[in-house]
C-alpha cells in the first residue's frame, strides 16, 4: 500500500471515530431530570443541528458538550476523553451576544481577550485581530464598542472571538435567534463558509427548523421532559447550500414536513 | 443645545455671584455683628493674608494629607475586602449581617474609642478617617462584584482564563463604575472626618485653624478656613469625576 493510500485510510478511520460522544448521558438539576440516557455521536467535520420544543434540553446538551455541565451519570467525551472542563479547541457562541461581550472593551479588545487567554504575544495580536474582523465582515470596526454596534454585528464579533480560539469545534446556542430574517440568512451563509472551509465540527442548537435543515449534515430532534432523541434525519442536500435553491429543493421540503410533524406531535 | 448649556452655566455663576453680593450686603448693613460675620471682602483678605504669611498653606496641606491617606487606605482596604466578599456567595451570606450592623454606626461614636486606643495621634486620625470612608467603597465594590454578568464568567471559563485574569479582566472592570462611585462618595466622608479629627485631636490642619480662629474671635480667618474647606471638597470631587469619565469612556459610548 502506498503512503498516500495509507494516509487516506488513516484519515478515513479518524473520521469514523466520533469527535464528541454522549454515552447514556443523564443530567439532573435541582431534582429534575433535564436529559435522560442521551446517546449521540458527532463525527469530525460534521455540521449537526439540534432542534426541539422549548424546554427539551437542547441548550443543556450543548452545555454538556462544552464542559459547562457534567453529566449526573453516563459520559460525554471529546476524542474519547471525558469532558470535565471547557477546552480551548471547543468554542461556544452564546445566543445573548449582548451579555457575552465585554462592554468596556472595543471590538478589537474583545477579540484580544481570547488571544490573551491563548498567550498570543502582544505584537502578533494586532494583525490577527484585523484578519479575524475581516473574516466575519467587520473590517474597520475595530475601535467600536459593542454598544455602538447592531445585533448582527455584535454576534459577528462574538463569532470572531470564538474563531480567535482556533477551535476545531464550534458550539452554537441559538446564535441567530434574536436577529431579523435578513441578517440571519446572511450570517447562516457566513457560518457555513467559515466552517466548511476549515472542516470545523459544529453543533448548532436552534428552534428554527428551516435553519436546521438548511445548515446541517444531520438534524436531531429532541423530545422534552426529560430530553431524549426523538428523531434523527440525515440531510442529503448538495453543498454549497443556496438560500433560494436549497430551500426549494424537494428533499428540503420533505425533511421540513417530517420535522414539522415531529415537533407538532411533541407539543401535545 | 450647546447654547442652552452655556446659558445654564452663566445662570449658575450669576446665582453664586448674587449669593456673595447678598452676603456683602448683610455684612455692610451690619445686620450681624462684624465680630461674627465678616463680609466676603474681609474673608478674601484673610485668605490672601493667610497664604502670604504662610501658615494657611501648611494647614491646607495638613488637611489634604489626612484626607488623602485615609481615603487611600479606605480605598485599598475597601476594594480588597469588597472584592473578597462580593465574589463569593458564601462570604456574602456570612459577612452581610455583621456589615449591616457596623455600617450605620456613626463614625463619631468610634472616635473616643480610637482616641482611647491610639491616643491623640496621626494614627488615630488615619484609622477614624479610613474607617468612615471605607463603607461607601466596600459596599459599592461588593455590589459591583456580585453583579458581574454570569455569562461573562462562562466566557472566561471557555477561554480557560486563570483566576487572576478573570478578576483583572472581567470582574474588576465590570465593577469599576460602582467602585468609582463609592470612592467619590467616600471622598466627602474623608474630608468631614479629617476636619473632625483635627478639631478633636488638635492635629495640624484646617479644622484646627477654624477652631482656633473661632476661639480668638478672628471671624475673617474662620471664614477663610471654611471657604478653603469648601473649595477642597469641590475640587477633589471634580478631580475624581474627571478620572471617572476617563476610565469609563466606554459608558459614554453606550449613551
Amino acid at each position: 500500500m502506498s503512503v498516500v493510500a495509507r494516509l487516506i485510510e488513516a484519515r478515513a478511520a479518524r473520521r469514523q471515530k466520533p469527535l464528541i460522544a454522549f454515552n447514556a448521558a443523564t443530567l439532573r438539576l435541582g431534582g429534575k431530570t433535564i436529559i435522560e440516557n442521551l446517546d449521540l455521536q458527532v463525527r469530525p467535520g460534521e455540521f449537526l443541528c439540534i432542534v426541539g420544543a422549548s424546554g427539551c434540553g437542547k441548550t443543556t446538551a450543548l452545555r454538556l458538550a462544552a464542559g459547562l455541565y457534567r453529566p449526573t451519570s453516563g459520559a460525554v467525551t471529546f476524542e474519547g476523553e471525558p469532558i470535565t472542563e471547557p477546552r480551548r479547541e471547543v468554542a461556544i457562541v452564546f445566543q445573548d451576544y449582548g451579555k457575552a461581550l465585554l462592554p468596556w472593551r472595543t471590538a478589537a479588545g474583545n477579540i484580544s481577550l481570547a488571544l490573551e487567554a491563548s498567550r498570543v504575544p502582544a505584537r502578533e495580536r494586532g494583525a490577527r485581530i484585523e484578519a479575524l474582523l475581516r473574516k466575519v465582515g467587520l473590517p474597520g470596526h475595530a475601535d467600536k464598542y459593542p454598544t455602538e454596534m447592531s445585533g448582527g454585528m455584535q454576534q459577528r464579533l462574538q463569532i470572531a472571538r470564538c474563531l480567535a480560539q482556533e477551535p476545531t469545534t464550534l458550539l452554537m446556542d441559538e446564535p441567530f435567534g434574536a436577529l431579523d430574517a435578513m441578517t440571519r440568512q446572511g450570517l447562516q451563509d457566513e457560518v457555513l463558509s467559515l466552517t466548511q472551509a476549515s472542516e470545523t465540527t459544529v453543533i448548532f442548537v436552534t428552534h428554527d427548523l428551516d435553519e436546521a435543515i438548511y445548515l446541517g449534515d444531520r438534524v436531531i430532534g429532541l423530545l422534552p421532559h426529560p430530553g431524549r432523541i426523538g428523531i434523527e434525519l440525515d440531510v442529503d442536500l448538495p453543498r454549497p447550500r443556496d438560500q433560494l435553491a436549497t430551500r426549494e429543493h424537494p428533499e428540503f421540503l420533505r425533511l421540513r414536513r417530517q420535522l414539522f410533524d415531529f415537533i407538532k406531535a411533541t407539543e401535545h | 443645545m450647546k447654547r442652552a448649556a452655556i446659558l445654564w452655566r452663566v445662570a449658575s455663576v450669576l446665582v453664586a455671584g448674587s449669593f456673595i453680593a447678598a452676603w456683602q450686603l448683610v455684612a455692610d448693613l451690619r445686620l450681624v455683628s462684624p465680630v461674627f460675620l465678616p463680609g466676603p471682602d474681609r474673608a478674601w483678605a484673610a485668605l490672601v493674608r493667610g497664604f502670604s504669611s504662610g501658615d494657611l498653606a501648611g494647614k491646607l496641606i495638613g488637611t489634604l494629607e489626612h484626607m488623602a491617606y485615609g481615603w487611600f487606605a479606605a480605598s485599598i482596604a475597601g476594594i480588597g475586602l469588597g472584592a473578597l466578599i462580593g465574589s463569593s456567595k458564601m462570604m456574602r451570606a456570612y459577612v452581610a449581617p455583621s456589615l449591616e450592623f457596623l455600617r450605620p454606626l456613626p463614625v463619631s461614636a468610634i472616635i473616643p474609642v480610637a482616641i482611647a486606643m491610639l491616643g491623640l495621634t496621626q494614627g488615630m486620625a488615619l484609622f477614624v478617617i479610613a474607617f468612615g470612608a471605607i463603607w461607601p467603597i466596600m459596599l459599592a465594590t461588593i455590589h459591583g462584584f456580585a453583579a458581574v454578568e454570569p455569562r461573562l464568567y462562562e466566557v472566561a471559563r471557555s477561554l480557560q482564563m486563570s483566576r487572576a485574569a478573570i478578576i483583572a479582566k472581567i470582574a474588576l472592570p465590570s465593577a469599576l463604575p460602582d467602585i468609582l462611585a463609592g470612592m467619590r462618595l467616600s471622598l466627602t466622608v474623608a474630608l468631614i472626618l479629617s476636619v473632625v479629627c483635627e478639631i478633636l485631636a488638635g492635629l495640624d490642619g484646617l479644622g484646627h485653624w477654624v477652631l482656633l480662629s473661632a476661639r480668638a474671635f478672628r471671624s475673617a480667618d474662620l471664614f477663610a478656613g471654611v471657604i478653603l474647606l469648601g473649595a477642597t471638597g469641590y475640587l477633589t470631587s471634580i478631580a475624581v469625576s474627571l478620572v471617572e469619565q476617563r476610565l469609563l469612556a466606554w459608558q459614554a459610548a453606550a449613551r
